[in-house]
């Protein structure tokens, strides 16, 4: 990112965490409603919301359920009478609440809830795994990732705009690694309220609002005769957004200064390189630290960060990745079964290439698991591995795994 | 270049003051043109009273902050240290943060030619000698105070803050210096205690900071874990538990041997057993069941396993019988009953010429500040009701 954005629109710098930055993210977007239940990482999220509104820096309905379910439901139905609402959660506790996450969904509620991502216990572990949003993949909710807390400051206001544009009206998940980035302290650029009331229009529903004034009903039953329709319905927000995507970054790189080249990924000198790894999260520190030092040594490397998993950046991402010789997934969650025993994105990627006439080689990397550390010298193996299958002409093994004890 | 700094507190009682020791570095290198970031060891549990845990600051002149990101971000410890601050000097003892990563020494991550920052009342060599040797040269050097020890959600404003910062310029000017310390502390607060606390400080760093020679220290008494392969433990991770067994006398009961959380402790109990009225109390309240009982009714210490809560102290209900004391007094964890069985005059003397005269109470829970009087020394077998002070009188 470069920072060319007028000084007008960003008033104040402040050291801030992940969970910090999205707060101050909450308090600029004016949310009506926040509904919080503690669960580590996430929990600094609502001690310093609770802070902020003490302090009158922001006048919000802050309410403490008595689980993430609760939490979950609340917010969804002060989104439906009218209220900006927020909420978030990590780890089991996201999964406790899945119920109300997945009618969020189908009711078509344009929450934003942030998912400090950790692992799903037992045994009980606190660290980064990206299982508990992936959860979520086939539900109809919109999720992203952020890496840095400007990142995260900024995704919040720009997560309510795409959330909440009238073609889209879906509910959004803000999702960012546990401890490393959650609990991690930056200088942070803080926009100016003016200038984020120029992006973010006020919260409306339109005709869908649940208000005397507005009667109507929501979440009827229906059955075998209605749902397939309702589906498709929620498919045609979805193809809408990627559209609404684009637009949101537009204008935001508009007001804001020239922040964001691509919407949905991230390319670091991608231009001449013959092997990439693309990852999600603050795995692209080693994984970018390893591109700079095989580039020392004559290597055409390069690295790709996805911020966006849903919707997925298909067309993009193939134009992207099929000019390479050999792309390494690295995958900092496991999806138990699934073809080739790999991980969530290798799915992804593998089936967006397909089409593609020119097929790099594509190999998967299970690691980070649970917070392990992915150090430098484990994204320098993996782009050798890598390296290794754009030559190879038989595989044993499409998935590795890096940094278990064997 | 990038310089990394470890804080290495107590849980808790110091996490307040370590997180914004941590955030002060950064803002002062920036307000210097640099660029920084800084994070908590996030596998520690620093909600855990007393429990050894680290935060860090990162700090370059030269780097982007995306590259500084790269080089340090998303890691759970630091590899290396050119400034490792130590809040608690009980910790030179050794530090244990969780189950299987074993004791470890205070300077593990400690570089050739880096500084390590004491608050302490004591040298150098004195705290070298539970310090493990290194085979190169570095530095340490002392900021004279008691550990700034305050309650569960609170932060003591005690000037520790301001002093740390100060003898990190003192350290290393490179980093952040003192003149940047200053006007950042003048600014930010507009009180000039804070910035003189630091330059003090500062100059006391400078003037005792003394060169820690290869080798100088001890050979590391405590092996350190290796974890097993995955295919090594228990499916699903079930635990084994610790064999049953118990018997009457020292060490009679048994313990989970792979976490002893003695380096949690900054005091210990000391038992005068003469002065022991049998009452139970200590053996019954101690959240750590680190009471032995012992044939003749007594209750024996085990210190590998007591965190230093005071709990005992607090219950015990005669005067100067159980008090907390100074653990970096002590250079063993043996049985303080059999050295009374031993030598019952020998360990009374003993006894109180480790309790000293001050008692020393921190209280945690409004974190206001630290209570000291007048100990009292008991002859032998005078069994005294202790008065329960209805308040404290806490001096900042």
């Amino acid at each position: 990112m470069t920072a060319t954005q007028p000084q007008s629109v960003f008033t104040t710098e402040d050291l801030l965490t992940g969970c910090q930055a999205v707060s101050h993210g909450v308090r600029l977007a004016d949310v009506d409603v926040i509904a919080a239940y503690p669960i580590r990482p996430y929990t600094e999220v609502m001690d310093y919301l609770s802070r902020l509104i003490a302090n009158g820096e922001l006048d919000a309905e802050y309410i403490i359920a008595d689980s993430e379910h609760s939490q979950f439901e609340i917010v969804k139905h002060a989104a439906s009478v009218g209220a900006r609402a927020f909420a978030g959660s990590s780890g089991t506790g996201w999964m406790y609440g899945f119920e109300a996450l997945v009618v969020a969904a189908t009711d078509r509620l344009p929450v934003l809830f942030l998912v400090g991502n950790r692992a799903l216990d037992d045994p009980g572990a606190f660290g980064v795994e990206h299982n508990d949003a992936l959860a979520l993949r086939d539900m109809g909710w919109l999720i992203h990732w952020v890496t840095t807390p400007q990142e995260a400051l900024e995704h919040v206001l720009i997560g309510y705009r795409i959330a909440e544009d009238p073609r889209v009206r879906m509910p959004i998940a803000l999702a960012m690694d546990g401890a490393f980035l959650t609990h991690s302290q930056h200088v942070v650029k803080i926009p100016s309220p003016e200038a984020v009331k120029r992006y973010l229009p006020p919260y409306s529903l339109g005709d869908r609002v649940l208000h005397p004034d507005n009667p109507i009903s929501i979440a009827p039953q229906a059955n075998e005769d209605w749902v397939m329709e309702i589906r498709r319905q929620n498919w045609e927000a979805a193809r809408r957004a990627r559209g609404v995507i684009k637009e949101a970054y537009q204008e935001f790189n508009a007001i804001f200064g020239e922040r964001y080249t691509n919407p949905y990924f991230d390319e670091y000198l991608t231009d001449d390189a013959e092997t990439v790894l693309i990852g999600i999260g603050t795995v692209a520190s080693p994984g970018r630290t390893a591109v700079r030092r095989l580039r020392e040594q004559g290597h055409k490397v390069g690295y790709v960060n996805l911020r966006w998993f849903r919707p997925f950046p298909t067309v993009e991402l193939r134009d992207c990745l099929r000019r390479f010789k050999a792309v390494g997934v690295i995958d900092r969650d496991f999806a138990h079964g699934s073809g080739d025993d790999g991980g969530a994105l290798l799915h992804e990627i593998r089936s967006c290439l397909y089409p593609a006439k020119e097929r790099p080689a594509i190999v998967n990397f299970i690691t980070g698991l649970g917070g392990r550390d992915v150090s430098i010298a484990d994204a320098i193996k993996m782009f050798q591995l890598t390296e290794q299958a754009a030559t190879a002409d038989h595989l044993d093994s499409y998935v590795t795994w890096i940094g278990v004890r064997e | 270049m990038i310089k990394r700094v470890e804080v290495n507190y107590r849980g808790i009682f110091q996490k307040n003051l370590a997180k914004q020791i941590g955030g002060d570095i950064v803002l002062i290198a920036s307000r210097m043109g640099k660029v920084g970031f800084s994070n908590g060891r996030y596998s520690d549990s620093p909600e855990r009273n007393g429990i050894p845990c680290k935060y860090f600051a990162f700090v370059t002149p030269d780097l982007s902050e995306e590259e500084l990101e790269a080089e340090c971000g998303a890691k759970l410890d630091i590899d290396e240290a050119d400034i490792s601050v130590v809040l608690d000097d009980t910790m030179c003892k050794g530090v244990e943060p969780w189950g299987w990563y074993g004791v470890r020494p205070i300077n593990e991550k400690i570089i050739a030619g880096a500084t390590m920052i004491v608050v302490s009342r004591r040298e150098p060599p004195e705290l070298l000698k539970w310090i493990e040797r290194r085979p190169y040269e570095y530095k340490m050097t002392i900021i004279t105070g008691d550990a700034s020890l305050a309650g569960l959600w609170v932060n003591k404003d005690d000037l520790t803050r301001e002093r740390v910062l100060g003898a990190i310029a003192g350290a290393d000017p490179d980093l952040i210096s003192i003149e940047a310390v200053e006007s950042y502390l003048n600014e930010k607060t507009k009180d000039p205690t804070r910035a003189q606390a630091a330059r003090a400080a500062y100059d006391e760093a400078r003037q005792r900071l003394y060169t820690v020679k290869p080798d100088e220290g001890i050979k590391w008494p405590y092996v350190i874990p290796e974890l097993p392969k995955w295919n090594h433990f228990m499916e699903a991770a079930a635990v084994p538990a610790v064999p049953r067994h118990f018997e009457i006398g020292p060490r009679g009961q048994s313990r989970n041997e792979q976490l002893q959380r003695f380096t949690t402790r900054t005091e210990r109990p000391v038992v005068r057993f003469d002065l022991c009225t049998k009452c139970q109390l200590c053996w019954y309240d101690c959240p750590d069941e680190c009471f032995d009982p012992t044939p003749d009714g007594l209750y024996d210490v085990n210190y590998d396993y007591c965190v230093g809560c005071g709990r005992c102290a607090q219950v015990c209900p005669v005067k100067e019988c159980i008090v907390m004391v100074d653990e970096l007094r002590f250079d063993d964890h043996k049985s303080p009953w059999e050295h009374y069985k031993r030598d019952k005059d020998g360990y009374i003397a003993w006894a109180e010429e480790k309790k000293g005269t001050r008692r020393v109470v921190y209280p945690f829970v409004t974190g206001t500040g630290v209570a000291v009087h007048e100990g009292e020394h008991v002859p032998e077998g005078q069994k005294t009701v202790v008065k329960k002070q209805d308040k404290l009188e806490v001096k900042l």
